[in-house]
């Protein structure tokens, strides 16, 4: 099937490509359903299904489960751009391979620091709590969560460094940046895709970088020389990191949208001078947006707070109106061809939009102040993430299923699979939504009186949850089978 | 942290140490000196806005009075010293001396209380402390003692400490200044030396302002920003500089990969505007 709208000169990409693609996919999907039943328990521990268990275990859970998600959304992105960037240029398969060993290295080390170890410092990890187990976790857990970080930091550095390289092989800075768009011209043709992934992959930069900043400060503390961090730039160091790291998982998962899309919508959808200045923003904007993570923190000047605060509004600005707006516009009164793929991407598409509007509204200061500890902070991140890109990249590995076309979707199947998805999917947030909108507390094991309503909308979440979790399961079942199919076929 | 650690951990963390020792070379290995004073030091973080234990002390002025009836009428500034010390007492009081001279509102805004920790001393002996130090005409220093269970109870509340050194005949004990405001502690500071910025900030929070940062005692060299209460502004310091590090290098990173990527040729060729 023609799915792009772009003309490519390395029309079909390599074997050993697919079949690395192929891996990636199959490993992100098998650890996805078994980070979403850890979710599943830590709303069961809310709504005290478990009262006996330490709350130690949810603490460990959630630092799992977060940078468990985090991270293989991350890679199952970068392996669907890779693949799709390999209709333009040529990303190194081994290094693809090297960030598969060290992302396996990582999940290893991980596993064992948070359910052998119980560290329980959540994805954020914010300093100084890795370094005060109080007796929870044992020392070597530290030492195990920082390794884990650093290994998966090098892998991925490696990563965004070969993809950068791949698309430097074809075109020079200033084309891949689309500049000349800018200036009226629209020649040299650059598909959107690597206008994106260009963009992406310099934050990513920046942001691996920030990550080797804090794990350097972190260990020179752990090592007892008596050097101490300063709290304040910890906690930029890493909300830069994180902030950078979740934006450009979900500006790949856009990436594979505008790659994507146009071929079920039948239109073209290509780069202009619009999308250019707006991806050009968004890679100035993308380095100031992470402040609003730091509003609560007096110490942090005025200036940079106000800072935070516009560039979070502005950065919504371009993917608002140039990707959300553009893709309503490519579906809309298109000869539209519906299945698994659109639908999961069109759905990607409007959680991106649902869950960016929840955090610009958390990103008001004046919001915030109410907002910042209570469930709507993960009812936002769920939103664009579970419902955003995660089904965005639901929707690449559907494609990558159906590309040779070896097994007929059923359409009754793919109705029952994306509705149990979007159903049990937005019930689960909305519960986030509603606590956080009723004061409830993130973060917290179990809840206390004050809060006790906390416990009824998780009881209602577990019943979301196990919709969403049989939808996963057919999702998989179905998309898993002609994905096998694909792959056998490859080999 | 350190000293609970078993030993496959520290195994573990000696690997570690080895790849990162180059990194950290920096830090000198007298640091280890520095852990054993940090350590000791009473820790603000711990007792700020606790109670502070209302004792009752006696001062040659003042006879018996409850610390209550100073606290009650203007926040105090208090502080434990013992008049035979031959070290850190006498240059930490006068350092206090120069620091609320310099900054004013002795009397209007606050009072200092000085209490021997030491049994031996009396109101007398304090009395002669203060004429060395210069205060004595001043109602606004307070100098007296108290028994040793309630100097014991302010030990507990501040996490001030003092051990009897046999060998030097003196006790060993820190330099610590609270900051009491309607019984509660504001603020902890601690060190020989009191600085004027640092006493203004700890005034300002008797007060009731708010003080947004002030430096903890510690070895953070890299700050992002360092605050002057004098002028009540936030200012730069080096750690910002790593802040900027991760755009910069990825900015700089990327030019190298573009400038170095050769070109493919044929079926792909580079694309410039």
């Amino acid at each position: 099937m023609e799915i792009s709208n772009n003309p490519r000169p390395n029309d079909v990409q390599p074997t050993a490509l697919r079949r690395m693609t192929f891996i990636w996919m199959f490993t992100m999907l098998t650890l996805f359903p078994v980070l979403l039943v850890l979710g599943f328990f830590m709303r069961a521990l809310q709504a005290n299904f478990m009262s006996k268990l330490q709350p130690e275990w949810f603490y460990a859970v959630l630092t799992l489960h977060g940078l468990g998600m985090v991270g293989i959304w991350y890679v199952g992105s970068m392996a669907g751009v890779s693949y799709l960037l390999g209709r333009y240029v040529r990303p190194s398969l081994a290094i693809s391979k090297v960030a598969f060993g060290a992302t396996l290295l990582g999940v290893v080390l991980l596993l064992a620091c948070t359910l052998i170890g119980r560290m329980g410092v959540g994805w954020y990890f914010l300093y100084p709590l890795p370094l005060h187990s109080k007796g929870v976790w044992p020392p070597w857990a530290t030492g195990a969560f920082l390794g884990s970080l650093a290994v998966f930091g090098v892998g991925w550095t490696l990563w965004s460094l070969d993809l950068l390289r791949a698309i430097a092989q074809r075109y020079s800075f200033s084309a891949a940046m689309a500049w000349h768009y800018l200036k009226g011209r629209s020649e040299p043709e650059v598909p959107p895709l690597v206008l994106i992934v260009t963009v992406s992959m310099v934050s990513a930069l920046a942001g691996f970088v920030a990550a080797v900043v804090v794990l350097v400060l972190y260990v020179a503390e752990w090592l007892g020389t008596g050097f101490t961090n300063d709290a304040l730039l910890m906690k930029n160091l890493t909300f830069f990191f994180g902030h950078v790291l979740v934006n450009i998982t979900m500006y790949l998962g856009v990436a594979m949208v505008y790659e994507l899309l146009p071929a079920y919508a039948q239109r073209p959808w290509k780069t202009n001078k619009v999308m250019a200045l707006a991806w050009n923003t968004v890679l100035f904007l993308v380095m100031f947006a992470y402040l609003h993570h730091l509003y609560m923190d007096f110490a942090q000047p005025h200036w940079l707070q106000y800072l935070g605060q516009i560039a979070s509004y502005m950065i919504s600005v371009p993917a608002a109106v140039v990707s959300i707006f553009g893709a309503l516009v490519l579906v809309y009164g298109s000869r539209m061809r519906w299945n698994m793929v659109s639908l999961l991407l069109c759905f990607g598409v409007m959680g991106w939009a649902i869950g960016g509007v929840a955090a610009v509204i958390d990103s008001t200061v004046a919001v915030n102040v109410r907002f910042h500890n209570t469930l709507w902070v993960p009812a936002h991140f769920h939103t664009y993430y579970l419902m955003g890109v995660v089904l965005m990249i639901l929707g690449f590995a559907s494609y990558l299923g159906e590309e040779r076309g070896q097994l007929a979707e059923r359409m009754g199947l793919t109705k029952l699979t994306v509705s149990l998805i979007v159903v049990g999917g937005y019930g689960f947030l909305l519960m986030f939504y509603y606590g956080g909108a009723h004061s409830v507390p993130r973060r917290y094991a179990s809840y206390p009186q004050e809060v006790a309503q906390g416990a009824a909308y998780a009881r209602l979440a577990l019943v979301f949850i196990s919709a969403l979790l049989l939808g996963v399961l057919l999702y998989l079942w179905d998309t898993g089978r002609r994905c096998w199919r694909s792959f056998s076929v490859s080999s | 942290m350190i000293s609970t650690m078993t030993p496959s951990g520290a195994g573990f963390r000696n690997l570690l140490q080895i790849g990162i020792l180059l990194l950290v070379l920096a830090s000198p290995l007298s640091a280890q000196q520095n852990i054993t004073a940090a350590s000791v030091l009473p820790d603000e973080g711990r007792y700020a806005n606790r109670p502070f234990p209302n004792i009752v002390a006696q001062s040659l002025q003042r006879q018996r009075f409850q610390l209550s009836e100073i606290w009650r009428e203007k926040p105090v500034l208090l502080t434990l010293v013992f008049t035979r010390c031959a070290g850190i007492c006498s240059p930490f009081l006068m350092s206090l001396k120069s620091a609320v001279d310099a900054l004013g509102g002795l009397g209007s805004e606050y009072r200092v209380v000085v209490l021997s920790f030491d049994p031996r001393d009396t109101p007398s002996d304090m009395a002669a402390l203060a004429k060395h130090i210069g205060v004595s005409s001043n109602g606004d220093w307070i100098f007296g003692t108290s028994t040793a269970a309630e100097i014991e109870r302010i030990a507990q509340s501040t996490g001030f400490w003092f051990r009897w050194d046999a060998e030097r005949i003196q006790f060993d004990h820190p330099a610590m200044l609270v900051g009491v405001r309607a019984g509660r502690i504001a603020r902890l500071l601690v060190g020989g030396e009191v600085l004027p910025v640092r006493l203004k900030e700890v005034v300002d929070e008797l007060r009731g302002e708010f003080v947004p940062a002030y430096p903890l005692p510690g070895r953070a060299l890299f700050r992002c920003f360092q605050y002057d209460p004098a002028v009540r502004r936030f200012k730069p310091d080096w750690g910002f500089l790593l802040l900027l590090l991760p755009g910069c290098t990825a900015l700089f990173g990327t030019f190298w990969v573009f400038h170095s990527a050769r070109k493919t040729p044929d079926d792909s060729p580079s694309l410039s505007p």
